[in-house]
C-alpha cells in the first residue's frame, strides 16, 4: 500500500492488548481516509448502544492519504468518537506535529478503546505501542503536561495531551497538541478522560513515507506551494491569523455579538480584529508541520489584569467566542481566556457560547443568583470570566460550574423558561462564530452537518463568500449571502467537498486554492487510488452519507436538522437587519437533491446502494442494527 | 467593449468625481487615510490607472487622500488589476472582490493585506457611487441588482 501505511493500532485500555488492524486498501479507496475512514472504522466496530464515556465507547484517531507529504496544509488528522455533548458523531480535526509524526511511525490511525486502571498515556515510537503510567501527569493543565512529556521524550517528540476538564469528563473538553492545535469540538477530551488515557506521545521515528508517485509529488508540492502561499487568504492567514478578517466579517453580519443578539459591532470590529491583535500582543507566528502558511499566533502580554507569559495566541473562533460573543473589545482579556481554555483543555467555542447564553439567561432573570453561586454574569465582565467561570467549569465546581459545564443546550433544558431558544446550536453543539444571518448558507450547513453546528464539515462557508470556485463541477457561480437561493443545491456539493477535505486531511484554509484536479493529482500521486473529479466527489458523498446513517443509529432523524430560534430570527441591526432566512425551504430541498427520507433523515436505501454503502443501506433499511 | 466606459477619459472623469467626493468625506475619507497606504488600480477595457495615495500628507487641504487619473510616479504599496466593468458593478456594491480574485478576474499584488482591510470601510462609499452619477447626469450608468 502506497500513501497510506494499511495499519492501524488497536489500543485495548482495559486488556492493555495492543493489536495492529490491517485494513484492506479498498477501504481506503472508498472513504478516502481521515474522517471518512474513521467513520468506517466506527461502522463497523462500534458499540452503539455504549454510551460516549463507556470503557466500550471507541475513540479514533486518523490520517489522510496526503499526511506528511510536506504540502502546506496536509499535515492534519481526524478524531471520531461518540460526543458526550451531543450523543452523536463527534468529529474533530487537528493539525501540528503530532499527525505527520504517527504516519513515519507506521500508523494511519488509532482505535482506543477500554478503560485503563490508573491514568495512563501511550507511548509510540518505532512502530511499538506501550502503554505507560501516567499518575504524576494526571492533573496537570495541558500546558505543564505537554513540557514534561517533552522533558522526557526530547524536543523531536510531541504530544496529545487532555486537561483538568477532560479528566472531569467535561462534555465540550478537547485535546491538544503542543498546547496549540486543538481537537476542539465534541468533546473529544472527555472521551480521553473517561478511559483514563491523559496523553499520547509519539517520538521521532526514523519510519519513510512511501508514496505511489514520488517524482509526481515532489513535482505537485513545487508547483503548488507558491501558490498556496500568495494566495489572498493565505497572505492574510499569515500577516493577521484567522482573525485576520474579522473586521470584516463584523460588516458582513457574520460575527455574532452578545450570545447572538446583535452581529454588528463597529467598535468591536476594530478593536478585535487580527491585525490588532498583530499590532498588539504577536510576538511570532507559528505554523503546523510543513507549512509555508503560518497562521499561528504567539503572543505576549506584558502587563495589566490579563498580562501573560509568552505562548499560543487566539483563533478566530476564541477571538468572537471570548470577545463580540460576551461583549467585550477587550483584546488582551481574549488572549487570557484563550490561554486558560488551552491550559483547562476546554473547547473555546462551546465554553464561550456556553458562558454567554448564560449571561443572557442572567440578564433576563431566567438565571438567578442561587444558580449562579451569587456571581453576577454580566456583559464584558472578563475578570469574572476568565478568573472564575471557566475553572469552575473546568472542575465542574459551584451551582454555576456544575451548570455550565453540561454546555447550553443541557444546560438551558434545566434552567427552563425558554432559555433553549437563545441558545445558538444545533444537535447540542454550539454554533461556530458565523452568523447564518450573515450568510444564509450557513443555516443549512449547520443544521445537517452530522457532528452538529459547524462550518468546517462542509465546504459551504467558503463557497458562500466567494473563496473558491469549482467549474469542473458546475460551481461556478456567485452566491448571494443574504438569500436562500442556490444555497440547498451549493450545499450538496459543500457536504461532499467537505468531506474530501476532512477526510484527505488537507487544511481548509491553508489549501482553500487547490481545485479539485488538483486534490485528485495529489491523492491519486501519493495513495494511488486512480480517483477522477467524478469519483471523489462520490467518495465525498459517500463520506457525509455513512456519518448520516451513524448518527440515525444513535437516534438522530430529519427533525434533528434544526438550529435554535436565536439562529433562525432576522437580526436587528447591521447591514442585515431584518432579512427573513429561509431555512425550511433550503433544507427540504436539500433532503430532496439528496434522496433523504423526510422523517429519518438518511438517504433511502437505493442512494444509499447507489454510492456504494450497500451492507450500510442493509443495516439502516433492513432494521438489523 | 466595456458597458459603462467609452474610453479613459470618460472613466477618469466619473472616477475623478467619485473620489473627490470619497476622499473628502469625514467618515469614509478619513477612515481609509488610517491605511497609511498607497494603491494602484489599473483597468483594462478602457486601459486606465488610478493611484490612491494614503500615505503622504493629502495634497490639497480638506482631503484625507490624493488621487491621481492616469500613470503617475508614485510607488504603490499595492496594486489590483481589473476589467472596468467588474469595479463599476464593484462600487454599487455588487460584486463580491474575494469571489472576483478566486476567479481570476481581480489580480492583485504587493500589500494586498492592507487592501482587504479598506474593504469594510470602503462600503458606505457604495452608496456615493451611485449617487454621483446620478449628480453627474449618468443615471443611465447605474446598475441595479438583477
Amino acid at each position: 500500500m502506497k500513501g497510506n501505511t494499511g495499519r492501524v493500532a488497536d489500543i485495548n485500555l482495559t486488556t492493555g492488548i495492543v493489536k495492529t488492524l490491517e485494513l484492506p486498501e479498498e477501504i481506503y479507496r472508498r472513504f478516502i481516509g481521515g474522517s471518512g475512514l474513521a467513520a468506517k472504522v466506527f461502522w463497523d466496530r462500534a458499540d452503539f448502544a455504549a454510551e460516549a464515556l463507556s470503557p466500550a465507547a471507541l475513540l479514533i484517531l486518523m490520517n489522510g492519504p496526503l499526511t506528511g507529504i510536506k504540502l502546506s496544509g496536509a499535515s492534519r488528522m481526524n478524531a471520531t468518537a461518540r460526543s458526550p455533548l451531543t450523543g452523536g458523531i463527534a468529529e474533530s480535526s487537528c493539525g501540528g506535529f503530532f499527525p505527520p509524526m504517527l504516519r513515519l511511525a507506521g500508523y494511519d490511525g488509532l482505535v482506543i478503546s477500554g478503560r485503563a486502571e490508573n491514568p495512563s498515556y501511550l507511548l509510540i515510537d518505532e512502530g511499538r505501542v506501550t502503554i505507560k503510567d501516567a499518575g504524576g501527569l494526571w492533573g496537570k493543565g495541558i500546558l505543564a503536561c505537554t513540557a514534561d512529556l517533552q522533558k522526557t521524550y526530547g524536543k523531536k517528540s510531541t504530544s496529545l495531551v487532555i486537561g483538568p476538564a477532560g479528566e472531569n469528563l467535561i462534555p465540550f473538553a478537547c485535546i491538544l497538541n503542543e498546547s496549540h492545535h486543538a481537537f476542539g469540538r465534541c468533546g473529544m477530551g472527555a472521551v480521553m478522560g473517561s478511559k483514563n488515557l491523559k496523553a499520547l506521545v509519539v517520538t521521532s521515528s526514523t519510519g519513510d513515507l512511501s508514496v505511489a508517485n514520488p517524482e509526481r509529488i515532489k513535482t505537485l508540492i513545487k508547483e503548488l506551494t507558491p501558490r498556496i502561499k500568495d494566495y489572498l487568504i493565505s497572505q492574510v492567514l499569515h500577516d493577521f491569523g484567522t482573525s485576520g478578517n474579522l473586521e470584516g466579517h463584523m460588516y458582513e453580519g457574520d460575527v455574532p455579538v452578545r450570545n447572538w443578539t446583535s452581529n454588528f459591532d463597529e467598535e468591536m470590529a476594530g478593536a478585535l480584529t487580527g491585525s490588532t491583535l498583530s499590532e498588539k500582543y504577536l510576538v511570532k507566528t507559528a505554523t503546523c508541520a510543513y507549512c509555508a502558511v503560518a497562521c499561528k499566533r504567539v503572543v505576549k502580554i506584558d502587563e495589566g489584569p490579563f498580562a501573560i507569559e509568552e505562548g499560543p495566541g487566539p483563533e478566530y473562533e476564541t477571538v468572537a467566542a471570548f470577545g463580540s460573543l460576551q461583549g467585550t473589545s477587550d483584546l488582551a482579556a481574549v488572549c487570557k481566556a484563550g490561554r486558560v481554555c488551552n491550559d483547562l483543555g476546554l473547547d473555546t467555542i462551546s465554553a464561550g457560547a456556553t458562558i454567554a447564553w448564560a449571561m443572557e439567561a442572567y440578564e433576563k432573570g431566567h438565571l438567578t443568583d442561587d444558580a449562579t453561586d451569587g456571581i453576577p454574569l454580566t456583559w464584558g465582565d472578563m475578570d469574572t470570566v476568565v478568573n472564575r467561570i471557566l475553572p469552575m467549569i473546568a472542575s465542574r465546581s459551584g451551582k454555576l460550574g456544575t451548570l455550565l459545564s453540561m454546555g447550553s443546550a443541557a444546560a438551558a433544558r434545566i434552567v427552563g423558561s425558554h432559555s433553549l431558544d437563545y441558545t445558538a446550536q444545533s444537535k447540542g453543539l454550539e454554533a461556530p462564530m458565523h452568523d447564518p444571518r450573515g450568510g444564509h448558507g450557513h443555516a443549512v450547513a449547520y443544521a445537517v452537518s452530522p457532528r452538529g453546528a459547524c462550518h468546517v464539515q462542509s465546504a459551504m462557508h467558503f463557497m458562500e463568500t466567494g473563496a473558491c470556485n469549482y467549474p469542473e463541477i458546475g460551481f461556478e457561480f456567485d452566491l448571494e449571502a443574504l438569500t436562500h437561493e442556490k444555497k440547498a443545491e451549493t450545499m450538496v456539493l459543500a457536504a461532499a467537498i467537505g468531506s474530501i477535505e476532512n477526510s484527505a486531511c488537507l487544511c481548509q484554509f491553508a489549501d482553500r486554492s487547490l481545485t479539485l484536479p488538483e486534490i485528485v493529482e495529489l491523492i491519486n500521486a501519493a495513495a494511488g487510488y486512480g480517483y477522477d473529479v467524478a469519483t471523489m466527489m462520490e467518495a465525498g458523498l459517500r463520506v457525509f452519507h455513512l456519518k448520516r446513517c451513524i448518527n440515525y443509529r444513535f437516534g438522530f432523524v430529519a427533525d434533528d436538522d434544526d438550529l435554535t430560534p436565536r439562529m433562525k430570527e432576522p437580526a436587528r441591526d447591521g447591514d442585515t437587519a431584518g432579512i427573513e432566512i429561509r431555512f425550511d425551504e433550503m433544507k427540504n430541498r436539500f433532503y430532496e437533491l439528496m434522496g433523504f427520507d423526510p422523517v429519518k433523515g438518511i438517504a433511502f436505501r437505493k442512494k444509499l446502494e447507489s454510492l456504494n454503502l450497500t451492507e450500510e443501506a442493509d443495516r439502516i433499511w433492513s432494521r438489523t442494527l | 467593449m466595456s458597458m459603462y466606459y467609452k474610453d479613459a477619459d470618460d472613466l477618469y472623469k466619473i472616477y475623478g468625481y467619485f473620489l473627490d467626493r470619497v476622499l473628502r468625506d469625514d467618515k469614509i475619507g478619513l477612515k481609509m487615510s488610517k491605511a497609511g497606504i498607497i494603491i494602484k488600480f489599473m483597468y483594462t477595457d478602457p486601459d486606465a490607472e488610478i493611484t490612491i495615495d494614503l500615505k503622504n500628507p493629502p495634497a490639497k487641504p480638506g482631503y484625507y487622500g490624493t488621487f491621481y487619473l492616469g500613470p503617475c510616479d508614485l510607488k504603490e504599496d499595492v496594486w489590483s488589476k481589473q476589467p472596468a466593468d467588474h469595479s463599476h458593478r464593484f462600487w454599487h456594491g455588487l460584486e463580491n472582490p474575494i469571489a472576483g480574485i478566486t476567479k481570476g478576474i481581480i489580480k492583485q499584488g504587493g500589500k494586498v493585506t492592507a487592501m482587504l482591510k479598506l474593504l469594510p470601510v470602503i462600503k458606505p462609499a457604495f452608496q456615493l457611487f451611485p449617487v454621483a452619477l446620478k449628480e453627474m447626469g449618468l443615471d443611465n450608468l447605474i446598475v441595479t441588482k438583477k
